[in-house]
């Protein structure tokens, strides 16, 4: 029962079982006395612990233990006022007086010696004094642990460490002096440490034992932390000091030096000052100390420091990594958002956005180079390099190398910070989609459009994946991916007809980008054009074995290779020449030979697939034609036929044919031309001006020779063609994809906003079908976010679209309603 | 005398008030915190200078007992199912002035279980108590 009970004391005997003999308090004092005043002149050596342990025990058990306390404080009270004070004064040199009334008037090696000397005399006074009070509290410890238990007296060794604050520290330096030992120190050592500033070298271990004997001492009777001299009485004052130092020295540094010498200075002092309190001061000051420097040099200074002219701009300019990294890193220091770096960086891209947005407007509208320089080369340079295209291209490669650019920096130098991150995506989205550019999915859709059909020939797969995903990046910022949809259609359905794409997988895998990045119904239509392709590769093969069938052996049949494209998928409207309204209505009309084919295969089709409609289009085909001219005397005197292989457009083999029905003598009129085939009129001018005017292939002669085909202009078959190669290529003026002209672009625009206007209509029925009711603005807003991955429609438009589905009785306004509601209706 | 890694040596002795020796280990000894600042040599005390301890007020027998007690502590730190020390009655009362005197050893409850539990045996646990003044 009393074994289980908790920590229990057990107490020496009350009466004298010891020994019983009596104390002498007096003479047994003196004996301890004697033996403390040994300890204290460092004689300790000659002491029994025992003897003396033994003594303060008996006097403890005779209940004398306040006597003994008392008279050990006298002891050590008396000890440090007569002996240890003077040592200290004596050590008060006038340099130290001197310096710490006013700066100058001595050296610093003189006030540094002094302050020297005054910490060692001080420190050593301390450790003696520990020292010593250590191996008395070790002689008194039964006292300590009996009487001042008891009493709950401080320990002997903490009153004696107070005591030494008192008498010691707390005392005056000299008599009728204003500042004390304490004071006197934490300036000497604010004055080591700003030496050490400026670059002079100090005992960094005296200081530190120094502040260690502050560490040690406390302020008041209690132990805390907060009350330790250093805290109470240093760290304050060092605190301040350093953040004048500092204000000062971020002033006269943004004055006299650039942004990177700034941040590297400010970096180097962060480092410094956690050295120092790592080796001269203590460790708790760190964090402290790290934001007053913080403080000073970076929060109030850092927006400043970022506008310098050697300023963020400049360092991005310049590609100066690493003091990006180090503004970055400063920046973080004082702010997680790191808002003022972000700011800077973000006003630096759209900056340097615009200027690429500009460079493309200016370079697409500056007028065409000089007519007479390219004259030899003629329509064939204007076909490749549009100018418009070229800037297009350019404008692309522009916008990604300054992505590369700024993503070298955000990885090399901003720690691939996510926020940062962030706001370089807004960015570039911001200038990208920027209102006074709006042609940047047309641009993308180019780029991609030129890579397909030239850029990636002879290159890595590798290469390839870079490639598309640089467009891929690109889309990603773009924010009317309707836009963007339209004219990749436009240019994909060129590639595929014209058989321009270098390779089918890069046209999927692209195309599995984009579903990947914007979702299946991106790329629905997208994928059903290439489905046609294969139907339609498989109804040429069908026809061929069907008409091989039907046994007809002619050596002059003509083959037929044929697409049949799904109007809806196709955007067929953009493709029916440039747009002619009267065009579209216009039969062309096919000579006799090519007229039974399309008979014949309007049949074919017509039994595999009941009920369907074929629309000939020819303004999309091309065809080969085999062409014989006549013998010429050849210059080596080859007198044989030459036979040429001619790739045209359809219209132009029609045209080509019409001269086989006449003499070779008899030229056509350009009127007569079109009333034969009722070709619309801009699509004969194109594909006379190839056949008529191209150097390289010109199989007609047009009468008077000139650049422009007009419509009184005669034509007939020049027989005295020549061509280096057998097989020869008929390009089309304008016929590969290139930058719309302002026309086209509008015409594209209305057409985006009928089908956007579909889109929002069929976005607000569904939303209204799911709510019944909803009020106006929310209704707007579910619109918006619905339509959010597709495009960006104006409130405007959504209005309209509302208008206009409550005519049409599929929704009305909720009578009576506070604000401004609809309803479904069924 | 072999020393260890602080330059000091493995065994030191108590002395008796009548004279008996005992060479104990260092780490025995210094469980009791009298006599481990005795020989603190950081202080250099006589007796740390000589490894060895007098004690005035403690007789051999009490010593022995002692010095058993302090190898028991030390064979028996951090292990559970401790026998009991065989503490004679008779030496009870000094064993306890002993203790306090050398500031309690390590483990003050065990000795005082100990001490009560040889004292129940011959039946003087009150008066011991008494004698005591253990407030428990």
């Amino acid at each position: 029962m009393i074994a289980g009970r908790g920590r229990s004391k057990i107490r020496p005997p009350r009466r004298g079982i010891h020994g019983g003999e009596e104390i002498d308090f007096e003479q047994t004092w003196k004996i301890i006395a004697s033996a403390f005043n040994e300890i204290h002149t460092k004689n300790a050596s000659k002491l029994s612990y025992e003897e003396l342990y033994r003594h303060a025990y008996r006097i403890v058990l005779k209940k004398k233990g306040e006597d003994l306390y008392k008279r050990v404080r006298d002891f050590e009270h008396d000890w440090l006022t007569t002996q240890v004070r003077l040592r200290i004064q004596d050590l008060l040199s006038p340099n130290l007086l001197i310096s710490s009334q006013a700066i100058g008037g001595t050296t610093t090696n003189e006030r540094r010696f002094a302050g020297e000397k005054f910490m060692k005399g001080l420190k050593d006074a301390y450790m003696d004094h520990h020292v010593c009070m250590g191996m008395l509290a070790d002689v008194l410890m039964y006292m300590d642990r009996v009487y001042c238990q008891d009493t709950h007296r401080l320990s002997i060794y903490n009153s004696a460490m107070i005591l030494f604050r008192d008498d010691i520290l707390n005392a005056f330096s000299q008599d009728g002096d204003s500042i004390s030992v304490l004071e006197l120190l934490n300036h000497v050592i604010l004055e080591q440490i700003r030496m050490e500033r400026d670059g002079d070298v100090i005992d960094k271990h005296m200081i530190k034992d120094c502040v260690y004997m502050l560490e040690g001492l406390y302020e008041g009777q209690m132990d805390t932390a907060e009350s330790r001299l250093y805290v109470a009485s240093f760290e304050g004052s060092f605190l301040e000091t350093s953040r004048d130092f500092y204000r000062a020295e971020s002033e006269l540094l943004l004055r006299e030096s650039d942004a990177g010498a700034y941040c590297r200075h400010t970096r180097r002092r962060i480092v410094e000052e956690q050295d120092r309190c790592r080796s001269t001061l203590a460790e708790s000051t760190t964090p402290k100390i790290e934001k007053v420097v913080e403080d000073e040099l970076i929060k109030n200074r850092i927006r400043e420091l970022i506008e310098m002219e050697s300023g963020v701009r400049f360092m991005i300019d310049n590609d100066r990594m690493e003091e990006l990294s180090l503004v970055y890193e400063l920046n973080a220091r004082v702010d997680p958002k790191k808002t003022e770096l972000m700011r800077a960086m973000q006003k630096r891209v759209v900056e340097m956005g615009t200027e690429v947005n500009n460079a493309a407007i200016a370079a697409s509208q500056a007028p065409p180079p000089s007519e007479g320089a390219d004259k030899g080369k003629g329509p064939a340079l204007e076909k490749s390099l549009n100018q418009q295209t070229v800037a297009a291209i350019k404008w692309v490669e522009d916008v990604l190398q300054l992505k590369d650019k700024f993503d070298l920096i955000w990885k090399n130098a901003f720690n691939s910070d996510n926020a940062l991150q962030t706001a370089l995506t807004r960015s570039f989205a911001d200038f990208i989609n920027a209102s006074s550019f709006p042609r940047s999915s047309e641009y993308i859709s180019l780029f991609i459009d030129e890579n397909m059909k030239k850029g990636i020939r002879g290159k890595t797969e590798n290469e390839i994946d870079m490639v598309l995903e640089k467009a891929i990046v690109l889309l990603r910022y773009v924010q009317d991916k309707d836009l963007f949809e339209r004219y990749y259609k436009k240019h994909l359905c060129r590639r595929l007809l014209m058989n321009k794409s270098i390779s089918n997988d890069v046209e999927k895998q692209m195309i599995s980008r984009m579903k990947i990045e914007l979702g299946n119904n991106f790329t629905m239509k997208l994928e059903a054009m290439f489905k046609d392709m294969t139907i339609s590769e498989e109804l040429t093969s069908g026809y061929k074995g069907h008409v091989a069938q039907l046994g007809d052996a002619d050596p002059k049949r003509i083959e037929l290779a044929i697409n049949v494209l799904t109007s809806m998928t196709w955007p067929l409207e953009s493709m029916g020449g440039s747009g002619d309204e009267e065009g579209k209505t216009l039969k062309c009309i096919f000579p006799p030979a090519i007229d039974r084919i399309k008979r014949g295969f309007e049949k074919y089709y017509g039994e595999k697939h009941s009920g369907r409609q074929l629309t000939w289009l020819a303004a999309m085909g091309s065809a080969d034609v085999r062409a014989v001219f006549p013998k010429v005397p050849g210059k080596e005197g080859t007198q044989k036929e030459r036979r040429h292989e001619l790739n045209v457009s359809t219209y132009g083999m029609v045209i080509l044919l019409l001269f086989n029905e006449v003499s070779a003598d008899v030229s056509l009129t350009f009127e007569d031309i079109q009333a034969q085939t009722n070709i619309p009129v801009s699509d004969l001018v194109r594909n006379l001006q190839s056949l008529a005017v191209a150097p390289k292939t010109r199989i007609l002669v047009k009468e008077p020779m000139s650049k422009d085909v007009k419509p009184t202009d005669r034509f007939s078959f020049n027989a005295g063609f020549m061509g280096k190669f057998h097989r020869i290529k008929v390009g089309v003026v304008s016929n590969g994809n290139k930058v719309e002209s302002d026309r086209e672009r509008k015409e594209t625009e209305k057409k985006n906003d009928d089908s956007r206007g579909f889109c929002i209509e069929a976005a607000v029925v569904r939303i209204m079908k799911q709510r019944k009711e909803l009020s106006h603005q929310q209704l707007v807003a579910e619109t918006l976010n619905q339509l959010a991955p597709q495009f960006k429609p104006e409130v405007t438009m959504i209005k309209k679209r509302i208008e206009s589905l409550i005519e049409r009785e599929y929704l009305e306004r909720i009578e009576g309603a506070k604000v401004d509601s609809y309803r479904y209706l069924a | 005398m072999a020393l260890n890694d602080e330059g000091q040596t493995n065994y030191v002795t108590l002395v008796s008030s009548d004279g008996f020796e005992f060479k104990i280990l260092r780490s025995a000894a210094c469980i009791a915190p009298t006599i481990k600042n005795m020989l603190n040599p950081a202080t250099g005390w006589q007796e740390a200078r000589e490894n060895r301890c007098i004690f005035k007020d403690i007789n051999g027998i009490v010593l022995e007992k002692i010095c058993e007690y302090l190898y028991y502590n030390e064979k028996y730190e951090n292990c559970k199912d401790i026998p009991d020390l065989d503490i004679p009655p008779e030496l009870c009362l000094e064993l306890v002035m002993a203790a306090d005197y050398l500031q309690g050893m390590a483990s003050r409850r065990r000795l005082a279980k100990e001490l009560v539990l040889s004292a129940m045996q011959f039946d003087r646990l009150t008066r011991f108590l008494n004698t005591l003044d253990l407030t428990c």
